[in-house]
């Protein structure tokens, strides 16, 4: 007979239990472990959006963004910017004189305009002098000449023709006829080109033009317009970087020149950085950028900043300037005015459904009819918000025909109905029996009862619904993508004039500006901002009502 | 004072009076009580009727428009009412018609309903949705599940105080902020670390909707574990069962009508998501060609409503398409919403608290 | 009975203010003149720059633009919930005819050219591409850059999604009757498309002119490189003009007739250039 040994120590557990046992570890840890996962979801998800957003509100302005802010809004104190504008045009002053001298080598195109008309202005000054016909002609095919040699030279990438050339202007230089004339740009212009000549390389010049250019945009983003220079049609052009992170990416690209270049062919292009010392070399715009980099600071003077008026701003030129205050109004009125329409409707709903109906065959079709209202996908509720309140409902009250916050409002209601009348059915099945028989028996009728007993002991779980349907309510953007809201539009004040306009609301401007027009990618803060906008908003809304649930909550076990 | 059987008492005087009146009125005795009772009755009724009024306006103007699609008087021959010979083949081509076009449209792989000979076969977007939520309860249900159970069973009370706020936030972010982050962080992150072509494919729109979906799952599995009861968890320890063999073999069989609704319900929220799934998932009309690849482009009838929605001709086939499109969504949930009420009910039956 | 009095009051007060809300609403409504523009994403910023511009300079005017679509646009402009309609493609006749049935007589307003521009990854080092070969890679024969002379990886096909007018005037220009493949990956404007394509090495795509920038390439299609130039004077093949659409020509002086023929003054011009499209004149 094969008897088990047992094991030496009498309570030590056998295999079985130890192998139940360990199961019932990886269990628990499962479980945890997933509740972990659940946490961190949360923090992964919320935690880039509300940190990058606040980067819209808490960050280094320029002067830049002071400036903006003096003229756009009116804020800040207009001696002080007057000052720091007249400091920071002292410090910048070189960099535009050093760009200005290259340039006037690099741009042939401008060159040969500018010879052209001299070229006009010249012969209308000698009609205008009233000389004599034959010094006239002489005069006048003594300025083409001049004009055709130093478009020559101007044209030309070999520096010993071009040098010839100029010769050729310059040997005019004296001429007694040519003083005081227009002319004598020619001669000025060619002196200028000569010293391009001497230490450009001239067959490297279309290059140059273009990595000229790309210089030329980054200073422009980077400190706005020249002075003396007419001002630019859209808001965004007219002010440099406003922030010192913007200012960084356009330093970044005003100190190193990006290129792509062939490694093995056939295979994908390399990118390499080439310092822009480097690409110009030899020439005299190379001292520009350790100018610059060296100087960046004073000429931008950053200062940490609070834009709290972020919040309520207008935003100018599409959001790229100014806050989002329109789209925070919106989303309140259109919140406020849903839960409007389906806070009354809701409660009354859940009272008959508890208090008076049975479980009939009606009362049965009401529940399931709530049930798949409560089930139909947001996209489908914009559909019939658009096809029945904004072309069919709307018009026949007299309201004009167009999206409104009216007609939003009123699909959102549609939307939060059943979450309203499903918490009100909960809050008011469990208030206790007792409070209703004890109103009962002291005479009261059914309807006093549900309103001075039931009603106010259910308010807790009805804010709870409400609680639930107003973070619903503003965060849902396609209702109201064909119903309420619109791109650009600031919402009309006082609200009974804006409730028959649409209105940008911040769910919708966040799908906008996220797929929207090109300024989206050039202001990340603008996006996570408005972003982070919409979850704070849903988060303060959702811990306002808890409290005011715990608060009356408290109130009514007092009583 | 006792007083004789049948005899009148005088009419007492003060507060007294108030409880004279007989307690039960009958309509003639108080016709204005009895109206109002029931007048406003009637009336709390018909407020209640106001949400089957709007499902029921939902669907005629969804199926009226998604009919015409299905139905084209254009391409019937002539309705002839007097010989049955011409009403037979009308009918016949109606149906012919009407089945064509179904089967166009569920079983088609084209979707192109611009060109110049559109196509409208839908069958790729049906996938691309069902892919999509496929892939979310994979992983919202475990997830779930698990989080419910450790809720219910496994937290003490302070932290059960602590980590139902977390699951109660995670509903509350707006389905935008969910599409944000799935395309500016979550994309760009597949694309570098996971080496794909493209980081908006079904996989990122499946792991967003599973987080949308969990704390729909995770709030009604909780419910109906702790409407389970102690007693059966007792019992079950008291035979010797460890945590783990109670909660698996006792409490969730136990509970299952309520995990099964928690789970529909999740799903729904799942198919019925628009914003997310139109920003991360890719949009490509395409069935994934090794069947199981989530990490390639798909496209869902939300998105594909939302995105083409804007740009039809008012009455057109491609609008009419949609709609159709629209319509099998709304007869999906409806269906789904049916089943989940039904276990439901069979837990407010068994148990007794509802969900 | 306090609480009573105070919620009888209450509701009385909560009832003026809703009747008052309604008289105002309606009696408000004279006082500021508003204009709807509604339609297409790749015109709406230039309506929205005209807007902001118009807006400053005659303060009594609200604008509101919308931007989901060319379709919604016409479809608005016809049952008068708008007075512009901004298309990136000319009306079809299918929206004349239900224009027709209403009343309403659309007129064109060409406020902008546009081209559409292949682009693919910096590392690309493609640099040009006949129409041939972008139809072949859009309907799915060329699948590998080596084909294409590039290196081994495989092409990310990017498109816009069916309805956009973008869509349009590239399917008619360079597929023609042939259909786009099934894997062609959709977005939904124009700035997403530019975002995946800078993002991804193997990627090509299709944007406006306006979205030409440092971080994609743009190829030369059949020879002709897209610049205000060529767009202009119409050697690019792929190029088109933007419209706004009203119903009927707008009377003469008002403001939706200085709205429509902004594009014309200097300024609009301007704006038109500074958002990366093609201003119609050389001013």
């Amino acid at each position: 007979m094969i008897r088990r040994r047992p094991s030496t120590d009498p309570l030590r557990p056998g295999r079985l239990l130890r192998l139940r046992g360990a199961v019932d570890r990886i269990f628990t840890g499962l479980a945890s472990g997933s509740i972990l996962l659940i946490a961190l979801a949360l923090v992964v998800v919320l935690a880039p959006m509300l940190w990058r957003g606040a980067t819209a509100v808490l960050f280094r302005g320029t002067v830049e963004f002071r400036l903006m802010q003096m003229q756009k809004f009116g804020r800040g104190n207009r001696a002080d910017l007057a000052v720091e504008l007249v400091q920071v045009a002292e410090v910048r002053q070189p960099v535009y004189g050093m760009l200005d001298r290259f340039s006037r080598g690099i741009a042939t195109d401008d060159l040969e305009e500018e010879a052209r008309r001299l070229y006009r202005e010249f012969g209308k000054q000698l009609d205008r002098r009233d000389t004599p016909a034959q010094e006239r002609t002489e005069l006048r095919s003594l300025a083409k000449h001049l004009r055709d040699d130093f478009t020559e030279a101007v044209e030309s990438t070999d520096k010993a023709a071009a040098r010839e050339a100029l010769g050729r202007v310059l040997r005019h230089a004296d001429d007694p006829r040519l003083k005081g004339t227009v002319a004598e740009g020619f001669f000025r212009m060619a002196r200028d080109y000569g010293h391009i000549v001497d230490t450009v390389d001239l067959s490297r010049r279309a290059e140059y033009a273009k990595a000229l250019g790309e210089v030329r945009d980054a200073i422009r983003a980077l400190f706005g317009p020249r002075p003396g220079e007419p001002r630019p049609p859209l808001v965004m052009d007219q002010y440099g970087a406003t922030r010192w992170d913007m200012a960084e990416r356009q330093l970044a690209r005003l100190l190193t020149a990006e290129k792509w270049v062939e490694v093995q062919p056939g295979q994908p292009l390399q990118r390499i950085e080439v310092p822009r010392e480097q690409q110009f070399a030899g020439t005299d715009l190379v001292p520009l950028f350790p100018f610059v980099r060296e100087r960046a600071v004073e000429m931008l003077d950053p200062r940490l900043t609070f834009y709290w008026q972020y919040f309520i701003d207008d935003s100018l030129s599409g959001h790229y300037f100014g806050g989002v205050g329109p789209e925070i109004l919106g989303t309140l009125l259109i919140t406020v005015l849903a839960i409007l329409f389906a806070l009354p409707l809701g409660v009354v709903s859940a009272a008959y459904l508890v208090e008076c109906a049975g479980d009939g065959r009606v009362v049965r079709l009401i529940r399931t009819c709530i049930n798949t209202l409560a089930g139909v996908p947001s996209i489908v509720f914009g559909l019939f918000g658009l096809a029945f309140f904004v072309i069919f409902l709307l018009p026949k009250f007299g309201f004009p025909q167009g999206a409104s916050i009216l007609a939003g409002a009123l699909t959102l209601g549609l939307l939060v109905l059943p979450i309203i009348i499903r918490a009100s059915e909960e809050a008011i099945r469990s208030v206790p029996p007792t409070y209703k028989e004890a109103a009962l028996a002291l005479g009261a009728s059914r309807l006093r009862c549900f309103v001075t007993v039931t009603l106010p002991a259910a308010l807790p779980g009805i804010l709870t619904g409400v609680i639930l349907s107003v973070s619903r309510a503003a965060g849902e953007t396609a209702p109201i993508l064909f119903t309420a809201a619109v791109a650009i539009g600031s919402t009309a004040w006082p609200p009974w004039s804006a409730v028959t306009k649409p209105t940008c609301t911040l769910a919708y401007s966040s799908y906008h500006i996220a797929v929207g027009d090109r300024l989206a990618a050039l202001v990340p803060h603008n996006q996570y901002g408005m972003v982070m906008t919409l979850i704070l908003l849903v988060l303060i809304l959702n811990i306002a009502a808890i409290l005011v649930r715990s608060r009356v909550a408290k109130r009514l076990r007092g009583q | 004072m006792a007083q004789a059987a049948g005899t009148v008492e005088a009419r007492p005087r003060g507060a007294a009076a108030a409880f004279d009146r007989p307690l039960l009125l009958t309509p003639r005795e108080n016709l204005a009580g009895y109206l109002g009772s029931h007048l406003g009755r009637a009336a709390l009724f018909l407020v209640t009727a106001t949400s089957v009024v709007a499902v029921l306006l939902i669907f005629v103007f969804i199926i009226r428009e998604a009919v015409a699609f299905f139905v084209n008087p254009a391409a019937l021959p002539p309705l002839d009412w007097t010989s049955t010979g011409s009403a037979f083949a009308w009918a016949r081509a109606a149906l012919s018609f009407i089945v064509a076009r179904l089967a166009e449209l569920l079983a088609g792989t084209q979707w192109y309903p611009e060109a110049a000979s559109p196509e409208f076969g839908a069958l790729a977007i049906l996938v691309g949705s069902l892919y999509v939520t496929g892939g979310a309860l994979l992983i919202a249900v475990p997830v779930g599940l698990l989080g419910a159970v450790c809720l219910s069973d496994i937290l003490p009370f302070g932290a059960r105080q602590a980590v139902k706020p977390v699951v109660e936030i995670l509903a509350a972010i707006p389905s935008v902020a969910y599409g944000f982050f799935a395309v500016l962080v979550l994309a760009p992150w597949m694309q570098e670390h996971l080496h794909l072509s493209t980081g908006t494919n079904a996989l990122n729109a499946a792991i967003i909707l599973a987080v949308m979906a969990i704390p729909t799952i995770v709030s009604v599995s909780e419910d109906s574990l702790t409407a389970a009861g102690r007693e059966l968890r007792e019992a079950s320890y008291a035979c010797g069962a460890t945590r783990a063999e109670t909660m698996v073999q006792v409490v969730i069989p136990a509970a299952h009508s309520g995990i099964i609704a928690a789970v529909i319900l999740g799903m729904m929220r799942a198919i019925g998501e628009t914003m997310v799934v139109w920003m991360a998932s890719g949009n490509a009309a395409q069935i994934p060609s090794p069947w199981w690849d989530l990490t390639q482009s798909v496209r869902t009838m939300t998105a594909t409503i939302a995105g083409e929605m804007g740009e039809t001709v008012q009455g057109s086939d491609h609008y009419r398409a949609l709609f159709a499109i629209g319509l099998l969504l709304l007869a999906f949930t409806f269906v789904l919403n049916l089943i989940t009420e039904h276990f439901l009910h069979r837990v407010r039956r068994a148990g007794g608290t509802s969900p | 009975m306090e609480a009573r009095r105070i919620a009888v009051v209450a509701g009385l007060v909560a009832g003026a203010t809703l009747a008052a809300w309604a008289a105002f609403a309606v009696a408000s409504e004279a006082s500021k003149q508003t204009l709807q523009i509604e339609g297409s994403t790749t015109v709406g910023p230039i309506a929205e720059a005209f807007a902001e511009a118009f807006m400053k300079a005659n303060p009594n005017v609200q604008i509101t633009v919308k931007m989901t679509g060319s379709g919604d646009g016409a479809a608005a402009l016809i049952d008068g919930r708008c007075q512009i309609a901004t298309m990136s493609r000319f009306m079809k006749p299918a929206e004349y005819q239900k224009a027709v049935e209403k009343n309403v007589t659309p007129c064109p307003h060409a406020v902008a050219m546009d081209g559409v521009c292949a682009v693919v990854h910096p590392s690309n080092p493609l640099k040009a591409i006949t129409r041939v070969q972008l139809r072949d890679i859009y309907a799915g024969k060329i699948t590998n850059w080596k084909d294409l002379g590039g290196p081994d990886m495989p092409i990310v096909v990017i498109s816009r999604d069916t309805s956009s007018g973008t869509y349009e005037v590239f399917a008619e220009k360079v597929m023609g009757k042939d259909k786009m493949s099934e894997k062609v990956e959709y977005v939904n404007s124009n700035p997403q498309a530019h975002a995946r394509i800078k993002t991804t090495a193997g990627a090509i795509g299709y944007v406006g002119l306006g979205f030409l920038d440092a971080s994609v390439k743009a190829l030369t299609v059949d020879g002709v490189a897209p610049s205000r130039k060529t767009i202009a004077t119409g050697v690019y093949p792929i190029s088109r003009p933007l419209f706004f659409f009203t119903n009927g020509y707008p009377e003469l002086g008002s403001t939706l007739h200085s709205l429509c023929t902004f594009f014309l003054t200097e300024k609009g011009q301007e704006i038109i250039e500074a958002k990366g499209f093609v201003p119609l004149t050389n001013y």
